[in-house]
This record gives C-alpha cells, structure tokens and sequence, in this order.
C-alpha cells in the first residue's frame, strides 16, 4: 500500500515536470504588433526617410564622405581636419561597407511594403503599391548609380536567398516599366483610399496627394531615360523620354519631391549634417565648400551663392614657411585660389612661419578638392567658405534645409537637355530659366533676384553651340542638386561637367591620386557583405562589368 | 589485486552513491579525533567520516581536521576526501581514532563530484573529467575565480576579460560548437545552474568595437574563499544529464559546509595583491605633435619634427621645449591592488551542522580612480530532522560595486592615452576641463583627455545576486533516496555611465541610467535506487525531474543636452528616451534517468537519457529527447597486470546527445512599433529577422574515448582522451540577400569539433621531508563549419571598423579565421603603389589566420620541503593568430617605435605603379618618394602587416606557501596558520607579438575574437595571502 502511494507521489512529480500548458504563452513577445492592429501607411514612413536621411553611421559614411565629396561640393583636408581630402578615393573598406549596407539593407522594408500591399497581400491596396513601386524606382536609380550592377529583378523574393545581378540596361528599363505600371495604376485617382487607408501624413513627401506621386514618377522616367541615353543598348531611351515629356512632369516647388528634417529624432534615427558639425567638439569631423561650385556661383552673380555657403572666416591665417618644393607648390596653390576669388591678401613671413591674412567674412572661397597630405598643411580652416547655417544647423537650433529628392528644377532642366540633345520638343531656353528658377526658389531666392540673374549673368539664358548648352544645362543640373551628392556626382559621371571635376587630378605632388591614379572616381566598390553572402553572383556580374574597382566606367556613363 | 582490496573498492562505491541514505542506530559509541596530512601533518577540513556498510551515517570534519561521531560498536569507519587516498579504521573499543591521509593527486580511490552532485569514483567514470581543489583557486586568489583554472585543466581555454578588475572571462572546453549562442560551460553551484550572463561580458553578442565596457559575468560573483573543489565535466558526455545548456561541457562547483559534531572554528584568511602592467606597447621619443616632419597643434598625431628641446608652441598657449616625455604613458597607470579579507566561522552538533563567510574584496585597478568593491555574504546549514530526513541549505548574496570600469576600444581611454604626442606631459593633462564653458582642454582641438574620462565622466555599477537553495533529502529504504530541491539565482544591476558636458564627442553630455534584473529558479528532485544484484554485479539508477523558470527585464533611460552644464541628471536633459524591456520568460521541463551496472568492479556501464519541453520551441519540436552511454574498462584487472608496475590502465568509451533550445520570442513574426516615428508620425517596422516557425533543437553529439593509467605506485600517471563533437542543426538568424527580411532564422550547418588531451604526471622525488611532484597538460582542437545554409560561404563574427579585417567562420574551413587585405600585387607578383608612391590594399581579402590556438597546455611543478611548498605553473598557447587594431593604430599615430623607419628623407618603396588603364596596365617602376607618415597611413589599410601569431610561454602562477608547524602553535589559541606569497602571469618566456598580450581580444565575446583593439595592459600580480585558523 505504502508503495502505491509511493508510486503515485512520483507519477505526479512526473505529471509536473512535464507541463507545457503555457508554454506558448510566455513565448509571445510583449508588445508586437500583428497585421490586423495595423495598416500599410504605417510601413511607408520609413521607407521614405531612410533612402535621403538615415542615421548617423551611413549618413556621414555614404552621402557626406562619398557623394558630397565625389560630386566635388565638400572637402576635407584643410588643416585640422581628420582626413587628408584623399578619403574615399583611396579605397576605405569600412566606409564603404557602411554606404553598401544601408542601401543594400534599405530593401528590405521597401520589398516589405511592396509585399503588403501588392495584390493577395496582408494590406492589399494598389494605389499604395503604386507609391511602393515609385519608391523602388527611387532606390534602384540611385543605388545602381553608385556601384553598377547589382541583384533587381530577383530581389523581394524570400525564397531566393542568393539573388541574381541584372545589368544596368537591365534595371534601367525595369524601373521605367515599373513607373508606367504606378502610373497606369494611379490614374486620374488622388487618394490611396479612405481612413487608415489614406496614406495621409504618414507619406513624408506629399501627405498622400496621389498626382503629385505621379509627376514624380514621370520626372524620374524623364531622369532616367535622360541618363541611359546614348549608353550601349539603351535604344528604349528616346521613347522613354519622348513619352515623359508628353506627360504630366513636376512644375512647381510644392511638387518636388524632398525630405523635409525632423528636428527632433535622435541621430541614430535619422541624421541631419549638424549632427556631424556641431556634435563633435573640434574642427576634424567639419568640412569646406568645393573650389568649382564656389567659383561656379560667384563668377556668374548666382544668388545661391550666399544661401549655400558662408564667406571664408578670414582674418590672419598662421602657416608653417613652405620649405620643400612640394610644400611651395602647396602653398601657391592656396594663394591663386585666393587670386581666382578676387582676395585682397597680406602675407608676412616671421621665422619659419607666414601669415596670410584679409578680411573677415567677406570672400567666398572654395577650397580645392583631392588636396594630398602636405597641401593640408597649408589649407588653413579660416582661408575658406564653409556651408551656410541652413545646411549645418544643429537640429532645434535654426531652420534646416530638407533633403532634395527630384524636384521642377530637375524637370525643366531635364527638358532643356533634351531639346538640347534634339530628342524632345519645346523651348529649351525656357525650360532652362524654369529650373533654375524653381531651384532657386526652393533655396528662397527672391523674384527680383531671379530676374536679375536670368537677365544679367552669363549663365542666365542658354544659347550658343550644342556643348556650349550642354555644359551650362549640365553644370545648372548639378548647382541644383546641391547636398544631394549622389546625383551630383552622377550627373559629373554622365555628362563630363564641370569639366574641371571630371578630369581629376595629375600633380601628385599637391593632390590626392588615389586609387584611381588621379581619374574621377567613376563608382563605388561593393561592399563586403555582398561578398560573403552572394560570392557566385558577384563574381559572373563583375565578369561581365569589370574588375571591383573605383575607375570603372559604368555603363550608364559609358 | 586482492580480492579483498576489490571488495573495498565496491563497498565505497556503494557507500558513496547512496549519498543520503540512513541506517536504524544500533548501540553506539562516540568517536572523536583529528585527520591530519601525511605530507604536511595538519589537520585535513571536510574529510568525509562514515560508518563502512552504511551510505548517509557519517560526520564530516571541521577546519582543523577535527571530526566527532557516533557509530554502532564493531563498525569500521572510512575517511575519505577529494585528493587524499581513503583509509578505513576499525572502531573497536577505540574512542580516539587520529589518522593521517597520505595525498594522492590522481589517486586509484579518487572520488570526484558529477552531475546532481554524486560523488563517485574516477575510475569508473566512462569519461574525462578534472577536479581542482579548493586551495588551489583560493591561495592565488583571483578576483574572478575562474580564472584561476588557466593552465590547470587540459583542454580549457581561459581568456580573461582585459578590463581590469570585475571583467568578465570566457571559458572554451574543446573549442567553440555553436555559431551565435553562447559557447562557454554551464556552472553549477551545489547543484544550482546559475546564470552567467552579464552586460558587455563574454556572454554577449555586441562587439561594437568603438568603445565597449564589461561589467562582468555570473561566475565572477563566486567568492573563492568559498569553493570547496571544482569539477571540470569536459564533454556533453559529462554533461548529458544537466540538459540543453551542457551542450559546451559543465564545470560544478562545490561550496564549502560546515561540519557536525565539531564545535566552533574560525579561519580568517587575508590576502594582498600588487598589479602593475605585464608588458606596453613600445613607443618612440624623437619625434613630437605634428604633422609633415613639423610641430602642428591642430594634429594629435606625432609626425612633427625631431623632439629637439627647441621651442615651439604648445597647446596650453605658451611656448615650451620641444621635449620627448618618456614617461607619458607608463606614469598614467598606478599600481593597481586586490585585497580580499574572509572570515568563516563553522560548526555543528550531532544533528545540525552550519558555515557563515564573508568576504570583502577590494580591487583597485591600476587606472586612476577605477575599482571594485565586493561583499560576499554565505550561509550554508545542514541538519538531520530525523532519521530519515536531511536538510541542506544554502543562501548566498554578493554585492559587487564597480567604480569607473573601463571604456575600451578605439575610443576608449587606453586608445585616448597610448596615442598622446610624445611631448605632451600628463601633467598639464591632468587639468582637463576648461572653467568658462565646461569644454575639454586637452593637447589639440577635438582631442581626448584620458583624465577627463577617468575624472570627470562615469561609467559605475552596482550589482546584486542571491544565490540558494534548500533540498530535502530522504531516505525511502536502504536502497531507495530520493532529494527534492529548490534553488534560485536571482541577479539585479544598475549601470550608470555619464558623458559631462564638454566631451569631445558629445560636447553638450549625455548619460544612460540602466536597471536589469535576472532571475532563474529551479526545481529538481531525484531518486536514487542501488542494488547489490550478485557478487558480480551492482546497479544504480537516479531517477529525476526539473523545472526551470528564467526571467529578465530591463529598462532604463537615456538622457543628452544637458540645460545645466555641471548636472548629468533627468531634469537637466534636454531629451529623455525612456526604455522598458517586458519580461522575457523562458521554460524548461526535464526528465531524465540515468542507470550504472557494474562488473566485479572491472567493467562499468553508464546509460542515461532525458528529455526536456522548452518553452521557446514551437509545440511540435518542443519536446526533445537525448541519450547517452559510456563504458570504462579497467584493463589491469583483466589481464592481472603486476600491481607493482600497473596500477590501473582504464580505457573509456562514450557516446552522448545533447539537445539545445534557444531563446525566447523566435516563434512569431509580428511588427514593431517604433518610439519615436519620423516627425512624430506612427510608424511599424517589420523586424530584419524572418522567424522559422518550426525550429527544431540544436544538436549536439560527441563521441569520447581515452585512456587513464597509474604505474609504480601512482609515481607516474597519465590520461589521454581523443574526442569528436560534432553540432547540427544550429540555430542561427542567417543573413540573407534579397527579401524583406535580412536574416532568417532557421536551423542550418553543422560545426565540428576533433581534438585530444593529453595530461601526464608523476613524482619522480618522494621522501619522507621531500616531494616533487610534476605535471604536464596539453589540448589540441580542430574546428570546422562542416555545412552551410545554400550559396553562403561564411558567416562573419566581426569586421573592423576601418573594413580591412573579417573574422568569420568560413564553410569547409575554421572557424574564427581571420581574413585580411594584403598590399596589392600584379600578376607578376610585384607589390603595387600608385602614382603618388603610396601601397594599394588589394579588394579582395586573404585568409591571413585564425584565432583558435593549435595547441595550450600546462607545465606545473610541486615542491614539498617540509611545511614549505613550492609551486610554478607555466602554461602555453602555440599558433593561432590575432589582428592587432592597435598595432595599425599607433603606427598610424606615428608613436610607436615601429614609426621611426624612414621618418628622415622618407622612401622610394620597391613596387610597380600602374601607368595604363584598369583594362589594360602598364607596370612601370616605382619612382616617388613617400614620407614615413604616408608610409603607416597606407599600411593601416593592409591588414596583413599587422597579423601576429599567438605563440607564447608565459609563467602564469609561482605560489611559495609555508604552514606553521603544530608544535608552534601548541600553546596558543590558533590552530592552524600558513603563510604564502603568490604572484601570477609573471612574465613572458616568449611571444612572438612585440607590443601586446597574444591572448588578448578586444571583448571576451565569440564576435570579438580574433582582433585586439587597446586593451588595457594584462596584470601582473604579486601578493602575499595569509590564513589562520581559530
């Protein structure tokens, strides 16, 4: 009897130690959300932010160290800067790996919406799914910019672990199909839906105002189109043009497409370049306005001038005597730049130091871009223009300037290069004042001063030969697409202007040659993770693009 | 062998696995008396006293030896104890029995402790395993415990943390088996796992390397004054029975107890250590702060011009020499101490028995203003309620308070210190803030201030752990015991680290107020059930169950811009981001069974089995069953080998399973919501991880064999072990390409672990005043990631920041290799600079190493003179390799020693440049002169300079001890005292790495192997620790 019981007691120890009931339960993850508590709106906000303005880590790394620099608006490199202005065209593995994964890591909530909202998805809408497909279109334009080919067509796949690359041809005329799908979709239609199914202020650029979407969609087409023109194979380029300019295209600033800055997120949500400027106490982590966009506004009275950058500090300027030959050269170059702006200056050489000095905050000065290692020793901090306040300013610490995506400026100059180039119809001097206008109006130029510039600079109609307008169209497109460095530096890439940028640099003694041996920078390399995780892919793609390597022409800019 | 001796050999097997068991008293006598040392005559603490025949009547003896018992007339009493060969008495008429023990290091009798705390035989262990006692981990007492088992164990890879005092340490028993989790033993105090988790520490997954800190992991909480002997269960097959955390082996640790019938003792132990750096970094002093070959303030590096004495500007505003100050770096460190004072009083009656510690400990670290504080309170009670029932229970709180522990990485303070310009004096440093506006003052704008960070920012911590348990044993009959037990781990600790207004980084300041709490509770109980089933045969069957509840919180808040400079506090800040983690609650079932039948005492057989139900598997695959089973043979008995030569020759066999879970919340893929949505709108992310909704156990299968072997009377032992472990199905979020997730988390691969153990030993000098005692470890380990996900090649644990290194497991390959850029070269092998003259890193990275070692081992050697002994532990690493991130860096910084090369009149480098096109090279030779500062910057990028091979020999541990004799102390009210001075990781015999500790990583964690990156400097220690007993 007394074992019976024994027996019992145990089985029902046993009985305990196996119970699961719940299990299930506790395994639940307090706080998550599932899909009948949410809508589709609410996955668009991200993916709008973080293509223009991710966090701090790629933000510096990518667009700041790589496209601001490339497209040759910033520099480092003056003395006291962390770098010599050779960053990033000498091959550096982590900046680059961190510019390749936030692009290649951005898909993920875009293929995300994309799948929610696509027919049979969890939030199907297809006026949502249209927006998506213009978002991708966004993406991959820019992202096949920078480093070539890269996995499209087999992307937003969960089952395909190791996607395929698609050429650029390839992406290009996707993209275009996809924006006349989004378009086609859209319609005449103006909202994505009612209640939660109105984007609504969760869209950042155009609180969910669905023609606006879809200008922005031709425009990009136009875009495209424009810089797939005269590439090898891109016979689908003309249509695409001539077919975007018969449609509806951006014409007023409250169209463009632009990122408006939250003042209040945390850096590592979304950073802003104060974030870098002010966030750190010295000057190393600061940067200068390029020498070619300096000079580009002030010899042609262009009123951006004054609203993109600030006069150099000025005042005396202490610098080691230069010695050695390289160190002369160093320092004449310095001194012409200050030539070229028209600098009233002093120098005076006591010991082994010489003071440059002349007034403060009166020059616009842009310093040189690619100075090597001895020219920054003599590129003092105070002899150059920095960005204005509306560029740099801390956040909740003055107006900030939103992130420029595509806008009318691009339009009309787009138009203009088309007419230009013979593929388009209409009056491309007209096109041309019109994006410059817009531009300048976005910057908050006044009329009068637009005028005054459209009739009196040298840069305010567009006449003369055909390369002569390419160059002021050109060399318009990429003063509007300041800190927008990525599109900057492609529109360098494709069209060779300003000249002075594309054609490197040569004196090794003074400039920064790079990996490149001195050439313009003509892509980025892949990152690592691309590597590991889809070696065989990468391998075929790069057989066919070229070796890994910055002096690679892209097809695009072929 | 005798019969007879085998006989005794069976009887104590049987008295010792039926740890609890009881008899009916029958008339009885008292017996008291004192067990001392053959070697040394002391009186030997915790010897087991039990009556012969019976399994839980027993008595177990105080600090001084002393012991009292009361047993039936006629029995014969034996005294055993770990490390000493067991003696049996007959009681006769006798009421004083005084006895010596002769010590027996790897003794035929050994009795060692294995899984649920059964004490057994080695010999009939069917696998290896190591014990190490007490006095061995409290003479040289370490802040962290574990770390005094380096070089004593064959097969176990000690790596401790490198933070200074209260790091953390990471422990590898042959070799790492999983890919993300965690790959450290489970510790089992007195049969309690306990959680060994901590913040920064070994157990985590972050390996940021900017700047991390360790606050250090459970088993540092242990107080080594406490542990009364530590088993190494080397293998799952050791491990089996503890379930899914075993799977990377378990070490047990046993606390001391009190004794019964034994009066009051008190031991009081004092213990005083000095710490200074084992060996910096080589710097140079000829060159200053510049840049170009000239003085430069706006620089922090030291590429100025030759440190002349001329004067030049300096950064404080005036003119000084332009002066090399030698001293900048070495002069910053104080000499660092540890103080550790215990006292434990313990006694008992016939019926109850109790011992209370405590011990203080105080580390200094040798960077200014930075320490430890601990207060180690323990009780442990036993008590017989009646016949049949036993109590046993324990409670133990440790309160640990760090001061300033370390930030380390490439912007923490040693990274802040080692690249100061050779002309700058820490003692302008020292006045490091500015009055006006509260800014950082410091050698160049935007320059760090290694006083600032040891001054004037905080990073504290306050930790508090309850450890216990209670566990009723009773005895059903002679063969049946069963012991239910609760035991809990309850962890709670608040971090505090504050940036001050003025820091270069974060110029307004900024903090991170945090709280965690950690609990774990389990509740277990087991039946022991022994039969003597014929002269040949015994069998022993445990029967058992557990239950596990594990629990963690978190929350805390993050604060910046602070409105008034001087307050790092909530109303201060300019932003607040709160943070609250719900609890996480994890469950997990067992049951398991585990039966031995044994022959003659020649053959053992074990087989166990158990099954657990996780509560973070998905219902189908929750439930998940392993067995094991091993075989030990003792060859010498079958074949009747001559005594005299042969003592035992025991071959082992097994084969074991282990299954393991995963963490909580991987079962359901749902949406976030985010704190703060972009402009204050709402915003849901889906989470980067797809979840496998049928993720299947990891498992984890080993197959073990070895040989043991004892010759000319234990003067020459020896054991060889070769294991194959082999881990499949591993639970891993793998990054994948494309989709809208970026890693999936499935099962996937399988790694392999291949290795042996080797450990010989022997006395070759034994007299009656004279021993020396000699032994010798060695380990090597194999590792492979034998399979893979599809089309992914390897699975990086870490890359550096500046992307010239990856450390990774590669498929088909290692894991932990190290794979690096190397200076480009054509295809006719030529090096290749550009135009400039300046090297090319090459785009694709070669496999320039792997972390793991080839093989570690241990060198001890024991000296007895009388009461003095002598004891010097060298232990050893060979190959593996590491990347020194500080190596490039001080190069870079052009402060090394390294620097000085071609810092006059630079170099023309020996390479080619090309003069083509990318398509079509031309390779024309090399003509431009590049400086020194060209030079270190662009081999920075290469990180095949800066990969060193681990090889070293180092004198770990040297311990002189000295025991007073008795007959000093016979008229004094102490009883015992001994006196030794210890010093540890003394110095290099040889490395191969010039400036840093080979075996240092950046953080004790699997992702931060393999790269060093400014650790502060390894410790050498010398003290002197004095104990005396009452």
């Amino acid at each position: 009897m007394k074992s019976i019981y024994k027996n019992f007691l145990i089985l029902c120890l046993l009985g305990a130690f196996a119970c699961t009931s719940d299990f299930d339960e506790i395994n639940r993850l307090p706080g998550s959300i599932t899909a009948d508590e949410s809508s589709a709106r609410y996955f668009l906000t991200n993916v709008q932010f973080e293509l223009y303005g991710p966090n701090r880590f790629p933000y510096w790394r990518g667009p700041l160290i790589h496209g601001d620099r490339f497209a040759g608006y910033f520099t480092f490199g003056y003395n006291g800067s962390w770098w010599n202005d050779g960053l990033g065209y000498t091959y550096n593995g982590g900046y680059t790996d961190a510019t390749y994964g936030w692009l290649e890591g951005y898909l993920r909530n875009l293929d995300n919406f994309l799948d929610a909202t696509e027919t049979g998805g969890e939030f199907e809408n297809a006026n949502m799914y249209a927006v998506g497909l213009i978002m991708k279109g966004l993406y991959f334009s820019k992202f096949t910019d920078i480093f070539g080919e890269m996995p499209y067509s087999e992307t937003g796949d969960n089952d395909i672990l190791s996607p395929k690359f698609d050429t650029q041809l390839e992406i290009y005329q996707g993209v275009i199909t996809e924006l006349d799908e989004a378009m086609s979709i859209i319609g005449a239609q103006t909202v994505t839906g009612d209640g939660v199914e109105d984007m609504g202020d969760n869209d950042l650029f155009y609180s969910g105002d669905l023609q606006k979407w879809k200008k922005l969609a031709n425009t990009l087409k136009l875009k495209m189109g424009m810089r797939a023109m005269g590439a090898p194979g891109a016979g689908f380029a003309n249509g695409a043009v001539t077919e975007a300019m018969s449609n509806p295209l951006m014409e007023m600033t409250d169209e463009d497409a632009m990122l408006i800055k939250d003042e209040v997120i945390s850096q590592w949500g979304s950073a802003a370049y104060g974030d870098i400027w002010h966030n750190f106490g010295g000057l190393g982590s600061k940067w200068h306005v390029g020498e070619t966009l300096i000079s580009a506004l002030r010899d042609n009275d262009d009123p951006r001038l004054s609203i993109y950058a600030k006069p150099a500090a000025g005042g005396s300027i202490t610098l080691r005597n230069p010695v050695d030959p390289d160190e002369v050269k160093s320092y004449d170059l310095m001194l012409s730049t200050l030539d070229d702006a028209g600098v009233v200056y002093n120098t005076s050489v006591s010991g082994d130091e010489v003071t440059v000095s002349f007034a403060a905050d009166q020059y616009y000065i842009g310093q040189p871009t690619r100075l090597n290692g001895v020219a920054y020793d003599f590129a003092g901090w105070d002899m150059f223009s920095t960005p204005s306040d509306i560029v740099i300013n801390p956040k909740n610490g003055g107006p900030i300037a939103p992130e420029l995506i595509l806008s009318s400026a691009d339009a009309f100059l787009l138009r203009a290069l088309a007419v230009v180039e013979g593929v388009g119809s209409g009056d491309a001097n007209t096109f041309y004042q019109s994006g410059i206008s817009r531009s300048m109006e976005a910057w908050g130029v006044s009329g009068d001063a637009i005028t005054e510039f459209l009739t009196n600079s040298p840069m305010g109609t567009l006449s003369g030969t055909v390369d002569e307008m390419r160059e002021k169209v050109n060399t318009q497109r990429w003063i509007a697409s300041y800190t927008n460095g990525f599109e900057g530096w492609a529109i360098v890439r494709k069209t060779g202007y300003p000249a002075g940028l594309a054609a490197g640099v040569s004196d090794a003694d003074i400039f920064s040659m790079g990996d490149t041996n001195g050439a313009y920078p003509q892509r980025m390399r892949y990152g690592n993770s691309v590597r590991d995780r889809n070696g065989t892919n990468l391998t075929e793609a790069l057989g066919r693009q070229g070796a890994d390597d910055m002096g690679v022409t892209l097809w695009f800019a072929k | 062998m005798s019969m007879n001796r085998n006989l005794l050999f069976k009887n104590l097997t049987i008295c010792l696995l039926l740890l609890v068991a009881n008899v009916v008293w029958a008339q009885e006598v008292t017996v008291t008396g004192q067990v001392t040392g053959a070697d040394d005559g002391l009186g030997i603490p915790s010897v087991n006293v039990r009556v012969k025949g019976t399994t839980s009547q027993g008595t177990i003896s105080d600090a001084q030896g002393n012991y009292r018992i009361s047993v039936p007339t006629g029995s014969t009493l034996v005294f055993s104890f770990v490390g000493y060969i067991s003696k049996e008495v007959a009681v006769a008429n006798q009421t004083v029995i005084n006895l010596q023990l002769a010590p027996d290091a790897v003794a035929l009798g050994e009795v060692v402790v294995t899984a649920f705390g059964v004490e057994r035989e080695k010999k009939s262990l069917g696998y290896a395993m190591t014990s190490v006692s007490g006095a061995e981990v409290s003479e040289v007492k370490e802040t962290n415990v574990i770390n005094s088992l380096a070089g004593k164990v064959a097969g176990v890879v000690v790596s401790p943390g490198t933070f200074g005092p209260g790091s953390s340490t990471r422990v590898i028993l042959r070799g790492n088996n999983s890919l993300t989790g965690n790959n450290q033993p489970l510790y089992v105090i007195d049969g309690i796992p306990m959680n060994d988790s901590g913040f920064g520490s070994s157990n985590s997954d972050n390996g940021g390397e900017f700047s991390r800190s360790d606050y250090g992991n459970g088993i540092g909480d242990i107080n080594p004054d406490d542990v009364a002997s530590i088993s190494v269960l080397k293998g799952p097959n050791a491990a089996a029975l503890y379930g899914s955390r075993a799977s990377n082996g378990v070490i047990l640790i046993t606390t001391k107890k009190g004794s019964l019938n034994s009066g009051l003792g008190v031991t009081v132990s004092s213990s005083f250590q000095a710490l200074d750096a084992m060996l910096l970094p080589e710097f140079q002093n000829q060159y200053g702060q510049g840049s170009n070959g000239n003085p430069l303030l706006t620089t922090g590096a030291s590429w100025g011009g030759a440190l002349d004495g001329s004067s030049q500007p300096y950064y404080t505003g005036e003119n000084r020499p332009y002066s090399a100050q030698p001293g900048n770096i070495e002069d910053f460190f104080r000499t660092g101490s540890n103080i550790v004072n215990t006292i434990a009083i313990d006694g008992g009656n016939e019926n109850a028995s109790a011992r209370f510690s405590y011990t203080n400990t105080q580390a200094n670290s040798i960077l200014p203003n930075s320490d430890i504080k601990r207060h180690n309170f323990n009780l442990r009670t036993t008590a017989r309620l009646t016949d049949k029932f036993s109590l046993d229970a324990k409670v133990s709180y440790s309160q640990t308070q760090g001061k300033n522990r370390v930030g380390l990485g490439t912007e923490g303070v040693v990274a802040n210190l080692y690249s100061l310009p050779r002309n700058i004096a820490l003692a302008d440093l020292q006045d490091f803030q500015n009055e006006s506006d509260f800014s950082v003052r410091t050698y160049t704008d935007g320059g760090t201030n290694p006083y600032w960070v040891m001054n004037n920012d905080r990073n504290d911590d306050s930790r508090n752990r309850l450890l216990g348990f209670v566990k009723l044993d009773y005895q059903i009959s002679d063969e049946l015991t069963v012991f239910a037990r609760v035991g809990a781990d309850f962890t709670d600790q608040r971090i505090e680290s504050v940036n001050q207004f003025g820091h270069w980084f974060y110029s307004t300041g900024r903090f991170n107020f945090s709280d965690n709490k950690e609990s774990e509770v389990n509740a277990d109980f087991l039946a022991t059930y022994t039969k003597r089933l014929s002269d040949d045969f015994s069998l022993s069957v445990n029967v058992g169950g557990n239950h596990r509840v594990s629990k963690s919180e978190g929350s805390g808040i993050f604060g910046e811009d602070f409105k008034i400079p001087t307050q790092a506090t909530l109303p201060s800040a300019t932003t607040l981001i709160p943070r609250y983690d719900f609890e996480a609650v994890k469950k997990v079932n067992s049951l398991y069974a585990a039966a031995q039948l044994s022959y003659q005492d020649i053959l053992f057989l074990d087989i166990t089995g158990r099954n657990d139900w996780s509560s973070t598997l998905p219902e189908s695959n929750r439930s998940f069953f392993y067995p094991s089973a091993s075989v030990s043979v003792l060859m010498n008995e079958i074949f009747e080998l001559d005594n005299s030569v042969v003592n035992l020759a025991k071959f082992r066999v097994s084969w074991a399973q282990v299954g393991n879970d995963t963490d909580p919340f991987q079962l359901q893929n749902t949406f976030r919501l985010e704190q703060n949505g972009y402009l204050g709108r709402t915003t849901l992310i889906r989470p980067e991880t797809r979840f496998d909704l049928n993720l299947k156990p990891e498992q984890v299968s080993t197959f073990e064999m070895g040989l043991e072997w004892q010759m000319f009377g234990n003067r020459l032992y020896g054991d060889f072990t070769y294991y194959n472990i082999d881990s499949k199905d591993l639970i891993w979020a793998v990054p994948i390409a494309g989709g809208a997730f970026g890693r999936l988390n499935t099962n996937v691969g399988e790694v392999n672990n291949k290795g042996i153990e080797l450990l010989i030993g022997g006395i070759p000098v034994q007299t009656e005043d004279f021993s020396w005692d000699v032994s010798l470890n060695l380990a090597h380990n194999t590792n492979e990631l034998v399979s893979f996900i599809e089309d992914v090649q390897s699975f990086e644990f870490s890359s550096t920041n500046g992307g010239t290194v990856n450390v990774q497991a590669t498929k088909g390959g290692g894991y932990g290799d190290i794979l690096g850029t190397t200076w480009l070269t054509n295809e006719n092998g030529q090096r290749v600079v550009n135009s400039e003259g300046i090297p090319i890193a090459d785009s694709e990275k070669q496999l320039l190493g792997n972390y793991q070692p080839d093989w570690v081992g241990g060198f001890t050697n024991t000296f007895r003179y009388k009461n003095m002994s002598l004891r010097v532990l060298i232990d050893a690493r060979f190959g593996g390799e590491v990347f020194s991130g500080a190596d490039a860096g001080l190069d870079g910084a052009g402060v090394s020693n390294r620097s000085l090369l071609y810092r006059e009149g630079g170099v023309v480098l020996d390479a080619v440049t090309n003069t083509g096109t990318p398509e079509n090279p031309i390779w024309t030779p090399n003509t431009e002169n590049i400086t020194s500062q060209e030079y270190f910057g662009a081999l920075g990028g290469i990180a095949s300079n800066y990969v060193y091979d681990q090889t070293n020999i180092r004198l770990r541990e040297l311990a002189v001890s000295y025991r007073l004799p008795s007959s000093l102390l016979d008229n004094t009210f102490i009883n015992s005292a001994s006196v030794s001075l210890v010093g540890r990781n003394l110095f290099f015999i040889s490395k191969k790495i010039d400036n840093f500790d080979p075996e240092s990583s950046y953080s004790t964690t699997s992702f931060a192997q393999g790269v060093l990156y400014y650790n502060l400097p390894s410790l050498r220690s010398m003290g002197v620790t004095i104990n005396l007993g009452f």
